[in-house]
Formats: structure tokens, sequence, C-alpha cells
């Protein structure tokens, strides 16, 4: 296996475990690699738009935010974050599993709660893109 | 991609922040685009971004024909 495709690996494993992206510092624990390889590779796959990086660490690891967002999502394992609605479904997606998702309207910031069972959504409301697909890697913290 | 309880609230929240409406889904249909985008494992080394090519097709498989899905 190549090496960044060893540091996605673990990053992927570390996250669908824990429910949120490893630090590059457990990243060089993990693989037995100096920070500044992990972190050039963690620099690659950002580039080649797998991860989002921000000031030496992972802030995306779609469909999971290493940081806290209004896309709360509850498993049988942990609690973490999506960083969209999307990304919140894509958790479910992602683990194979049931969860309860935690969010507000975007407008009025009313609660709303979205759960997935057995493969199936259930819940109110809609989902709105704001940016058209071909801009969503322009700025892809808004998006 | 935000939430919104219904179109009334993703007109406001565009007249608010000035922006244009984009794609409007249901949940089903979210659900369905995440299962596409993200039900398969990362981990595996085999693993890569879809092409252009392909996130079209996904998206034409999906019904989502609008311009906002319009990749060009």
């Amino acid at each position: 296996m190549e090496l960044d495709q060893r540091v996605r690996w673990v990053v992927y494993d570390v996250t669908m475990r824990e429910g949120a992206p490893p630090l590059a510092s457990q990243l060089a624990t993990l693989l037995d690699m100096p920070l500044d390889d992990v972190r050039a590779s963690l620099q690659r796959l950002a580039s080649a738009r797998m991860l989002v990086m921000q000031e030496g660490e992972i802030l995306m690891a779609g469909p999971f935010s290493a940081v806290p967002t209004p896309f709360r999502v509850t498993t049988s394992e942990f609690s973490c974050y999506g960083n969209c609605i999307w990304d919140a479904l894509g958790i479910a997606a992602m683990l194979q599993s049931d969860v309860e998702i935690t969010t507000s309207c975007g407008d009025c910031g009313a609660a709303m709660r979205v759960a997935v069972r057995g493969g199936v959504v259930a819940g109110d409301g809609l989902m709105h893109f704001a940016l058209p697909a071909r801009q969503w890697w322009q700025d892809v913290v808004f998006t | 991609m935000l939430l919104f309880r219904s179109e009334e609230h993703v007109d406001r929240w565009c007249a608010t922040w000035r922006l244009p409406k984009g794609a409007v889904l249901s949940l089903k249909q979210g659900w369905d685009l995440a299962r596409v985008w993200y039900g398969e494992d990362r981990r595996d080394p085999a693993w890569r971004r879809r092409t252009l090519e392909e996130t079209e097709a996904v998206f034409a498989e999906l019904g989502f024909t609008s311009e906002s899905w319009n990749l060009r």
C-alpha cells in the first residue's frame, strides 16, 4: 500500500471508530512516521480533495467534522458531527448504522431531528444546496 | 447544506443572505445521494474520488438534472 493510501486508511479507520478525525500527531504515532511526513501526506490528500485541512490538522474527513457543527449525529457507539445535513446523513451511510441527527432550521433556528433506521430516513424538512455542484469545492467550508 | 422546515423558510433564508436559491431536496432524496456518495469504504486502497463523468452519472441516475447539478 502506498504511503498516502496508508495514511488515508488510518485516518478513516480512526474516524469511523471514534467519530472524529485524528490529530496529525496521533497519525504519526499510529503510523510510526515523522510528523512532517504525515503532514505532507495529509496535504497531498487535501490537494486531491479527499480531506480538508486547517492549520496543519484535518478539519474534515468527509462526511465527518473535526470540530462541533450544527449537525450532531448520534450512533449506538458515539456522538459526532457532520459538516452539513448531507454529511450528517453520509455518516449513517458510511457507518451503515442507525443514527439520530440533531440540527435546527437554517432560517428560524427551530430544533429539528432526523433519524436513519434500518436504511430508511425519517423526519421532516428540506435540504437546500446553496451553491451549484460545480462550485462546491471553491469554498468547501461555506458549502 | 442546511436543513429547513419548509420551502418558505428556504426562500426567507435566501432573501436574508441575498443568495440565489439553489437545489432543494427532500430528506429521502438527500439520503439517496448520501448513500451513493458516502456508501463506499474510503479505507479501501482502491477507493478514489469520482471523475466528473461518473459524478454526472450519479446525479442523472438520481434525477438531479437542474442547472444546480450541472458540473460544466
